[in-house]
């Protein structure tokens, strides 16, 4: 039960404010209150749940906003926050974008769907399908006309080959306009995996988990019903036998209570009526057993050089297959207390390295770093009165990264229908990526 | 609209809090004509815009409650996005003007009825949020339409309404039979109704714990289990919270309620998750171990608890504070997960330490080596207060686990190497847990913490130091040493640390005496001459006394086997447990407490109890007997309907349910480590050639001095008292005055002659005397070394007096008295000091008057009306516990009006009713009735029926709580039959022993 609703501006504007169930007897004050509360949390307090007195605030950050909802009663915080993300992620769809300025241009807007969408403090329907028959209210959107937009045509208006890629910022924008507007029908299917893996210091894979999402946003208002096909060779659970060839195997799936899955045992067809917006159809995870091998190695070597200086000759492969690569990869390794400054080398040109005094660290950074290489580093530091034992303040290494392209699970979309058939140049893009979530290599 | 739009986000973002407030107070009048006129333009257009910059205004504070009148103006219109502005306003600002909201009525009712569902549904919505008294009549008819609209959209959002109803006007939703058609609806072919009615039903029910409005049996239950199939996923979570209530008959019906439930755990929405978990884990208990179907269960409840794990941290945080409670209770469902609990490097630190909290209850023989693994890593990271966590988790690993021991101490013994300051205090202190464990076991360590005396820093690190220093003394050849060393800068040390060299230095006495008796002195003078620390002191005085009188008992004392620490440590206590799965899901379970801890007037707040197999199949659910004792239960008043006497006819005379158990008298308090050093202090005490002579507890930080010789007390002259008192003419009523100021005590001559006093100036008021019990004895002379006291308890104009006599049976003289009582069932405290301003000599006895207050510290006795109270005086501290009678807490306001009565005697449920017998009273009633009204219980109505009299009692206690009485009187049968009714039964039993009392004498 969520006695008021409020959304507040990183610096603590007010920006909606809804006593959704006139129960709050409390006034508005309450948003200083959560405030001061929020901003003079200490660190390790966890900010989930706070309490003043026997009002209970529960927040999300999304945006840059807060989304707080407050309560008197032992109501399920889950459901709080599941509804505070939906709600965040309701209005990014019908404002196109999630930004203070956003938020203030449409409150009328939010307000409408907030109506709609508690009662009394009861949650009632937060699917766009259903809020599509109640809501008014037209979004504005903050976004100026730009000639940016115009870069995807090409000279003289001829196709390029960059229009064939769809702008990053291509998903985001209200999706009622596309009913009026004559906005372009379209529809972006995203999978999404973040590993987390640790990778012991003999080498040994220690832990492998995979979390991943099929997440599917739509711009089409006349589609009745799409169709999703995944590998064919998609089994569920630890316990079935596993054929030769590209399975694929997940431990555990959770489906979009939309999804109807009549056709998902015999040949892994998803079928749903998707909702305008966004919706994470399909959730999946797996753990300890990776289908392929993790895709980066450490081959460190650290030893104290004769003039008491910590040498790392640092070795890092990358196992992707050729084809691939990761990139945007970002190195972390701690170093001793009182490391004072380092040199170092580097294998190839385009990568930099720094060491951080502040989070007493090296920072290796790699753009680009394809499958089936290697690269390597040497560091000297310079660690006053290094002693044996600070050699084990080293490490781990901590890996950041994005694998575009490539799912480590080895899902794919096989195919995505659509039907009724789209009348007109129906766009689908389907976009796969890694990223790492927590990548551990211990030294 | 766009423009002014951009226009407030610029203000916005150029200022900072203090001009945006700025902006928006020093707005003009002119602003809110400008809207007025915008508002009744005759453009729809404009008028739509203005309502929203009035909407605008309203979000950021600004008052425009002006504009009421002409926004309501803008109510009639087919414009729908319109309507929704102005009802959107018309609920803020209802409540601060009632009297323009009836304006807005006519069109509320006109739009119930429209031919669009969704404005017959906004208009039924917006009326149920106007908590204006008013409209709530014109609310009924158009809402009972509602709820049986055609449109589900309709129906579900008028089930919503009639909880809204019920909040402000719970009578009328009950007179107008909404309950019966909100019941119905949950059987609606629509899911999303039923699974608001569950909603509002859940919600209504919880106001009246008693009702049986939310009748769950097996047909309703079937009802929610298809329901729960069809609805959305926030009608699932109602759904499910509903069955979580329910207790189902036997376990097949348990089981296949866990079968249809199952399917929820693979839900994405993780609220629709931990509610089947709460489900599942409660019906769980019901299920036979050794059922196949129990096994499957289990399996099942991990895989979604897993994958919480996946979701962002906030969600994760709650996750794992409700795994942990999970874990606690079933550890097997997550036996096989240990990994998924490995911290990754980015955690937030709030979830990193509640993983680690869960890794530790999950570590078993088996996983054992695989959590070292991962502690050692975590206690090399840069995170401090992780480090910190990490390290004791090995600590606690090692307690758990036997066989990890040795690993686990050879773990902490490479940190210690790594000299990082923080990490080697740490392991210091689990070092120490781990000799508590497994006593002269790991000795061979001890060399290498010694190497780290100098680095630590932290008092609880230093105190583990010294505890193992003292506790191993015998082995560590320089332990005077490394002692003394700590000992230098014993004054600037925390108590912590100085407590524990004070118990290693005579460890090390009792161990090692001959080299170092100089360390003991040194030692002791310090801690019972120089520091003005009473724990320390009285510690150093015992060691001193323990070792001067007799070393072999010092050394069975000091030296005695310690218990072994327990396996696990801060385990959530069992009721509190299982009252806590009962919430799964909740704030409770983020909190780790009830729910009567944080939610404010737990008037519906019961505690849940997981029901088991073995039971009865009947829930054992209690009302809060807590939280019912403190709280005031303020009558409610209703009109009459009648004549008293006729209603009091009808009321409910069924004999009692229960009368609760008789109290267990004299549960006398434990007088701990006094007992300990008894006798030995006597003989000392006694002999005054004995050195050191030590006093206990004397307010002198000076050096000792002979029992006798103890500082004189404040001294007034008897005169001067005399005249004080003599000249106060109206002594009754001189109580009221503050009572520290008041001489409370008197010296043995004049005592007798102020009682008389007393008893006249507090008698006269009355129209008869204040039963007062006779004096018992509390404190047996053989029990405190000499000092007896008896006494009494006593209510006179207001002020309760504790009397007593205080009797000198020793042979030396008394001084320097001061009382103090324990926390109490109604917050008894004395009002000022126990004055007692002369030396008691041997065979005198003193009187003594006390005043209290009853703004204490509350805690429940058993029996209610037991006082723990404490004496001091120059010789010992003494304990005894009295009972008081209760009626010394009954106001002299007590006396209810009559329709009062009659309204909260109906109002009380009668299960809070106890009846007993009082046997051989031979008053008649009017007799009986002024003798209950000196004690302050008061007649309010009498009534003969049929040759019995009855007399309809209240009283008010001090904490607020009234009590009803019903006392029936016969004429020529000496047994009187009594019912009493109070929101807070517990205080029954005491009433009517105070009855007894009353009457009897």
């Amino acid at each position: 039960m969520i006695s008021q609703l409020f959304i507040l501006s990183s610096k603590g504007d007010n920006l909606i404010y809804k006593d959704s169930s006139v129960r709050g007897e409390a006034g508005s004050d309450v948003i200083n209150v959560f405030y001061e509360k929020v901003t003079a949390l200490p660190g390790d307090q966890p900010p989930v749940v706070m309490n003043h007195g026997d009002l209970h605030f529960v927040h999300v950050r999304q945006g840059g906003l807060y989304w707080v909802a407050t309560t008197t009663a032992d109501s399920s915080p889950f459901s709080i926050i599941e509804f505070l993300n939906r709600l965040a992620s309701l209005v990014k769809d019908y404002c196109g974008d999630l930004t203070e300025k956003a938020v203030q241009m449409n409150f009328a807007l939010i307000y409408e769907l907030l109506d709609e969408v508690v009662d009394y403090g009861y949650v009632q329907s937060m699917s766009s399908d259903v809020l599509k028959n109640f809501i008014q209210t037209e979004a504005v959107s903050p976004r100026p006309f730009s000639l940016f937009q115009l870069s995807n045509v090409g000279l003289f208006g001829a196709e390029t080959q960059q229009s064939k890629v769809a702008p990053s910022s291509a998903a985001s924008r209200p999706i009622q306009s596309s009913r009026e507007q004559g906005g372009k029908s379209e529809i972006f299917v995203d999978v999404i995996e973040r590993m987390s893996v640790v990778i012991g210091s003999n080498g040994v894979l220690m832990k492998a988990d995979v979390e991943g999402e099929i997440k599917v946003k739509c711009y089409m208002p006349n589609c009745s019903e799409m169709r999703i096909g995944l590998n064919e060779e998609f089994s569920i659970g630890k316990s079935q036998l596993r054929g030769y060839g590209a399975a694929v195997r997940v431990d555990e799936v959770s489906f979009h209570q939309a999804v109807k899955l009549d056709e998902f045992d015999s040949s892994r067809i998803l079928r749903l009526s998707p909702s305008q917006g966004e919706q994470t159809v399909m959730q999946y995870q797996l753990s300890d057993v990776l289908p392929s091998a993790p895709p980066f190695r450490l081959f460190p070597t650290i030893e104290r050089d004769s003039g008491g200086k910590l040498l790392m000759y640092l070795k890092l492969r990358c196992d992707l297959p050729p084809k691939s690569a990761a990139i945007n990869l970002c190195a972390s390794i701690p170093v001793p207390k009182g490391s004072v400054s380092m040199s170092l080398e580097l294998s190839s040109p385009d990568q930099s390295a720094e060491l951080k005094l502040q989070s007493r660290s090296i920072e290796w950074t790699i753009p680009r770093f394809p499958g089936g290489t290697q690269l390597s580093a040497l560091f000297k530091v310079e660690v006053p009165g290094l002693s044996p034992s600070s050699l084990m303040e080293v490490g781990p290494m901590v890996l950041n990264f994005e694998l575009p392209k490539l799912t480590v699970s080895g899902l794919q979309v096989r195919f995505l229908r659509l039907s009724p058939v789209q009348p007109g140049p129906a766009q689908r893009w389907v976009r796969y990526v890694t990223h790492s979530d927590s990548y551990i290599l211990r030294i | 609209m766009q423009e002014w739009a951009n226009q407030l986000c610029e203000n916005r973002q150029f200022g900072s809090k203090m001009t945006d407030s700025k902006y928006f107070t020093t707005t003009k009048k002119g602003e809110i004509f400008e809207l007025k006129a915008e508002l009744n333009s005759d453009k729809k257009e404009k008028k739509k815009e203005a309502v929203k910059k009035v909407i605008a205004s309203m979000t950021v504070g600004k008052d425009v409650s002006a504009l009421f009148p002409d926004v309501v103006n803008c109510m009639q219109t087919d414009n729908l996005e319109l309507k929704k502005l102005v009802y959107l306003y018309l609920m803020n600002y209802a409540k601060s003007q009632p009297d323009m909201a009836i304006m807005a009525v006519n069109t509320f009712v006109k739009d119930c009825e429209d031919l669009n569902p969704l404005i017959r549904a906004l208009a039924v919505r917006t009326m149920g949020c106007i908590r204006v008294d008013k409209i709530t009549e014109y609310l009924c008819e158009p809402l009972r339409k509602c709820l049986k609209d055609e449109d589900p959209y309709v129906r579900k959002t008028a089930a919503v309404c009639v909880a809204k109803l019920h909040d402000i006007n719970a009578q009328l939703v009950e007179d107008q039979g909404f309950l019966d058609t909100l019941k119905d609806l949950i059987s609606d072919s629509n899911p999303m109704v039923v699974a608001n009615a569950v909603a509002a039903l859940s919600e209504i029910a919880e106001s009246h714990p008693n009702s049986n409005l939310l009748d769950l049996n097996p047909q309703t239950i079937n009802k929610l289990l298809t329901a729960l199939n069809e609805c959305t996923e926030w009608g699932q979570i109602f759904i499910l919270d509903c069955l979580a209530n329910y207790s189902p008959r036997d376990d097949r019906e348990s089981q296949s309620i866990c079968e249809r439930v199952t399917p929820r755990l693979s839900h994405a929405n993780s609220a629709v998750v931990l509610s089947a978990v709460k489900v599942l884990m409660k019906f769980m208990e019901m299920l036979p171990k050794d059922l196949d179907y129990y096994g499957t269960l289990l399996k099942k409840l991990a895989p979604p608890l897993v994958t919480l794990l996946s979701a962002e941290p906030e969600l994760q945080y709650v996750a794992l504070r409700n795994i942990n409670l999970i874990v606690q209770r079933r550890p097997e469902i997550l036996k096989h997960e240990m990994k998924v609990f490995f911290v990754k490097y980015n955690d937030p630190i709030y979830v990193k330490l509640e993983k680690l909290d869960i890794m530790i209850r999950l570590a078993s023989q088996a996983n054992i080596a695989q959590v070292l693994a991962e502690l050692k890593e975590y206690a090399t990271e840069v995170d401090v207060d992780f480090v910190r966590k990490a390290v004791r988790a090995i600590g606690r690993c090692a307690i758990k686990v036997e066989q990890s021991a040795e690993r686990c101490v050879s773990t902490l013994l490479d940190l210690i190497q790594t000299k990082v300051n923080y990490v080697v205090q740490e392991a210091i202190v689990v070092i120490k847990d781990i000799f508590r464990k497994y006593p002269n076991k790991y000795e061979s360590v001890i060399a290498t913490l010694c190497e780290h005396l100098e680095s630590l820093d932290e008092p609880e690190a230093r105190a583990a130091m010294i505890w193992i220093v003292g506790e191993y003394a015998e082995r560590i050849d320089n332990a005077d040493e490394l002692l003394e060393s700590f000992l230098e800068g014993f004054h600037d040390e925390s108590t912590q640390v100085q407590l524990q060299l004070l118990t290693a230095i005579v460890k090390l006495f009792l161990k090692k005496p001959t080299e170092t008796q100089e360390l003991v002195q040194q030692v002791l003078s310090l801690a019972t001459q120089d520091s003005d620390n009473p724990d320390l002191r009285d510690r150093g005085y015992i060691y001193w006394r323990l070792l001067s009188t007799d070393p072999v008992a010092a050394k069975e004392v000091v030296l005695a086997e310690k218990p072994l620490i327990s396996e696990e440590t801060d385990l959530i206590e069992p009721t509190l447990l299982e009252e806590l799965i009962c919430h799964i899901g909740t704030l409770a379970s983020v909190y780790h407490k009830p729910p009567s801890a944080f939610v404010e007037g737990s008037r519906g707040v019961q505690h849940k109890r997981l029901t088991s197999s073995a039971g009865s199949g009947e829930s054992v659910e209690s009302p809060d007997t807590g939280s019912a004792a403190v709280s005031e239960a303020p009558p409610t008043v209703i009109p009459s309907q009648g004549d008293l006497l006729g209603d009091l006819l009808n009321l409910d005379l069924t004999p009692p349910t229960s009368t609760g158990p008789p109290p267990t008298t004299a549960p006398g308090m434990q007088l701990g480590a006094m007992d300990l050093l008894g006798g030995g202090l006597d003989s000392l005490i006694g002999d005054e050639s004995e050195p050191p002579p030590i006093p206990l507890r004397t307010d002198t930080p000076q050096s000792p001095q002979p029992p006798h010789q103890s500082p004189s007390p404040p001294h007034y002259s008897p005169t001067e008292l005399g005249g004080d008192i003599g000249g106060s003419p109206a002594m009754g009523t001189g109580f009221g005055a503050p009572p520290a100021a008041m001489p409370a005590s008197f010296n043995a001559p004049i005592s007798g002659g102020l009682d008389d006093l007393f008893d006249l100036g507090g008698g006269g008021g009355l129209t008869m005397g204040t039963y007062i019990p006779p004096k018992s004895v509390w404190l047996p002379a053989m029990k405190a070394k000499g000092l007896e006291i008896s006494g009494t308890f006593v209510r006179r104009s207001g002020v309760i007096q504790m009397e007593m006599t205080l009797n000198n049976k020793a042979m030396s003289v008394m001084s320097d008295f001061a009382i103090q009582f324990n926390r109490n069932s109604f917050g008894l405290a004395p009002a000022g000091p126990l004055q007692i301003l002369t030396p008691i000599s041997p065979n005198q006895s003193i009187e003594a008057a006390l005043p209290l207050s009853t703004v204490g510290p509350v805690m429940k006795m058993e029996p209610l009306n037991n006082l723990q109270v404490a004496v001091k005086n120059n010789i010992d501290v003494f304990y005894f516990s009295c009972q008081y009678p209760i009626s010394m807490l009954f106001l002299e306001d007590g006396k209810m009006e009559r329709q009062v009565f009659l309204a909260t005697w109906k109002d009380i449920p009668n299960e809070n009713e106890s009846q007993f017998q009082i046997k051989d009273c031979h008053l008649n009633s009017d007799a009986a009735s002024n003798k209950l009204q000196g004690s302050n219980i008061f007649t309010i109505a009498k009534r003969t029926v049929e040759g019995q009299d009855m007399l309809y009692q209240s009283m008010k206690l001090t904490n607020g709580i009234w009590v009803l009485a019903e006392l029936r009187v016969q004429a020529g049968n000496p047994n009187y039959t009594i019912s009493l009714k109070c929101r807070a039964p517990e205080v029954s039993q005491c009433v009517f022993q105070n009855y007894e009392t009353v009457l009897k004498n």
